[in-house]
């Protein structure tokens, strides 16, 4: 390979300047978010003078960002379990125990994975506004659910199928039923594939707008990116707070980047090696 | 053990994830096809054949929305390669490889609605990416407010959101790459340009193809939040994309049935798309080999 070492650091360069172009929109909502609106009318680019969390504050009580906030966190907590639960259930019976027709089940879970949300929200809205669902947290709850099961299948059908069978049969010989195998030892065992598929299912549903804006329509049972962008049209003359309130719905995200990078890229490359 | 309850136990570990995937997602997709064939208001649950299809070839909206999927099916490519040749470069560890994939990859988990939301403050007329052009001697421009500008503005903003996603993948290609193939290819003198073409592309096709499709779909299904916070599919409806029709329809005009019909618009392209990438991506694999 001719990669000799001029040649990288010409390279280096430009990558280095796309890392920046990166890192820097988030740097500047940061920065606009700790000045003062006057200090952002007069200069909007200089480093604000101290950390100052007054717009911080504000969004998070006066403008509403903390009940979005608990809207999201109980949604996204309720979702993700369920998710995990009904995923890891059926990924245990369609990857480890098998029976007479799971692998044309599997297929047809795998074939619910190419259709868009946007492609059945119409007739969705209708089956939930019919059963008296659209517009509680339940009906959320479910929407989120259905939308991810078969990508949550389908990365735990494929890291059951790597348990050895022998595992199954030594517990079936000590006693256990098969729901208690799936229960002390299934779920344990699966503990690093839940995780990774529980972050990027976090990440999803936290990051969603359009499910939730279709299936919440009142003001207080808003999640908290449909308060962002309502934070836009109020705010519009006091950009510091809109900043403010940008920076609380991304700084989970980024905590949760921080800590579990390698657990999210396992989840999104799972599908482009395996099957 | 043995038991009839026993057998069944696999059946009823899966039966409620089968049960919730067919009646919300699979139960829908027939239901919206037959729905397209209704009508709205006065006609509602009427039969009306295709008129809505009429209605929605029709609209210009809509057109500027199919000319749009169109543009995007032409930025494919660049979408792909920048992810492909980045990751290339990481994995040949130029200096900070380490810290570019964590770096890069970061936008790719955040919302489209915090994306949208900070370009609005970094493109706005006034903003930084004008200052900054206007140090160089350029700019500025109206980034969300020409119409012959904002389309690509978006897209360069979700490509800026997303590239990361692929670029990960890559990697998780790259890992299964053989090196002693690059090896012979340095011993055989090849060039960087030969060295992708020859080597790592036929290696990874089965990634890069996987990055294509889920690229493009990534494109036609993900960039809601993007349009719904930057543009309002605006100016003159110049960003529509067929998912924020549907939600237009739907939503605000109160036209179920047409939005049916753009959804199954929407998935048959998508069905095309896809389909056509992979018989492309196979023949020219299958020329490689």
């Amino acid at each position: 390979m001719s990669g000799s070492r001029l040649t990288k650091w010409v390279v280096a360069v430009p990558m280095a300047v796309l890392a920046l172009a990166t890192v820097y929109p988030l740097v500047f909502t940061t920065n606009v978010a700790m000045k003062t609106r006057r200090d952002y009318t007069l200069d909007r680019f200089s480093l604000a003078d101290s950390l100052r969390w007054d717009n911080v504050v504000k969004a998070w009580t006066s403008v509403g960002m903390s009940k979005y906030f608990l809207n999201s966190v109980v949604v996204v907590a309720c979702s993700v379990a369920l998710l995990l639960l009904l995923g890891s259930m059926a990924g245990f019976a369609l990857g480890r125990l098998r029976f007479r027709g799971s692998s044309t089940l599997f297929l047809g879970i795998l074939a619910a994975l190419f259709v868009p949300f946007q492609v059945i929200m119409v007739p969705l809205a209708r089956i939930m506004a019919d059963s008296g669902l659209i517009d509680t947290y339940p009906g959320l709850v479910l929407a989120y659910v259905a939308q991810f099961l078969p990508f949550t299948i389908f990365l735990l059908t494929s890291y059951y199928s790597t348990v050895p069978a022998e595992i199954v049969d030594a517990a079936r010989i000590d006693g256990n039923t098969v729901y208690g195998v799936y229960w002390r030892i299934m779920l344990p065992i699966g503990a690093p594939a839940l995780l990774s598929v529980g972050v990027l299912n976090a990440l999803f549903c936290w990051n969603d707008v359009l499910i939730s804006l279709l299936m919440m329509p009142s003001a207080e049972h808003r999640t908290l990116m449909v308060g962002v962008t309502s934070l836009r049209g109020q705010y519009s003359d006091d950009i510091p707070t809109f900043a403010s309130g940008v920076l609380i719905a991304a700084i989970p995200v980024l905590v949760v980047y921080l800590f579990l990078q390698r657990q999210i890229a396992d989840g999104v490359t799972a599908g482009s090696t395996k099957g | 053990m043995g038991s009839r309850a026993e057998r069944l136990a696999p059946l009823v570990l899966v039966a409620p994830a089968v049960l919730i995937i067919v009646v919300l997602r699979l139960w829908p997709l027939v239901l919206g096809v037959n729905f397209s064939f209704t009508g709205d208001g006065d006609r509602n649950g009427m039969m009306v054949g295709f008129a809505n299809y009429l209605t929605l070839f029709s609209d210009p909206l809509f057109r500027t929305a199919l000319r749009n999927v169109g543009l995007l099916v032409l930025l494919l490519p660049v979408a792909v390669a920048i992810p492909g040749l980045l990751a290339t470069f990481i994995y040949l560890r130029v200096p900070g490889h380490r810290l570019y994939r964590g770096v890069y990859f970061f936008p790719a988990v955040l919302s489209p609605v915090i994306v949208g939301a900070i370009f609005n403050l970094l493109l706005a007329f006034d903003g930084p990416l004008n200052r900054l052009l206007g140090g160089l001697g350029l700019g500025p421009v109206d980034w969300l407010g020409d119409p012959g500008v904002a389309i690509f503005t978006v897209v360069g903003v979700h490509v800026w959101a997303t590239f990361g996603m692929a670029l990960v993948v890559f990697l998780a290609g790259f890992a299964t790459l053989d090196s002693s193939l690059l090896d012979a290819a340095k011993v055989d003198g090849a060039s960087f340009a030969q060295t992708i073409w020859h080597v790592i592309v036929p290696s990874l096709s089965r990634t890069i193809q996987f990055v294509f499709v889920t690229t493009m779909i990534g494109m036609l299904t993900s960039m809601f939040g993007l349009l719904y916070v930057m543009t309002s599919g605006g100016p003159e409806g110049s960003t529509y994309l067929p998912e924020y029709y549907i939600w237009i329809q739907q939503g605000q005009m109160n036209q179920p049935a047409l939005a049916s019909a753009a959804s199954t618009a929407l998935f048959l392209i998508m069905l095309v798309v896809g389909l056509a990438q992979i018989g492309i991506l196979r023949r020219a694999a299958g020329k490689e080999d």
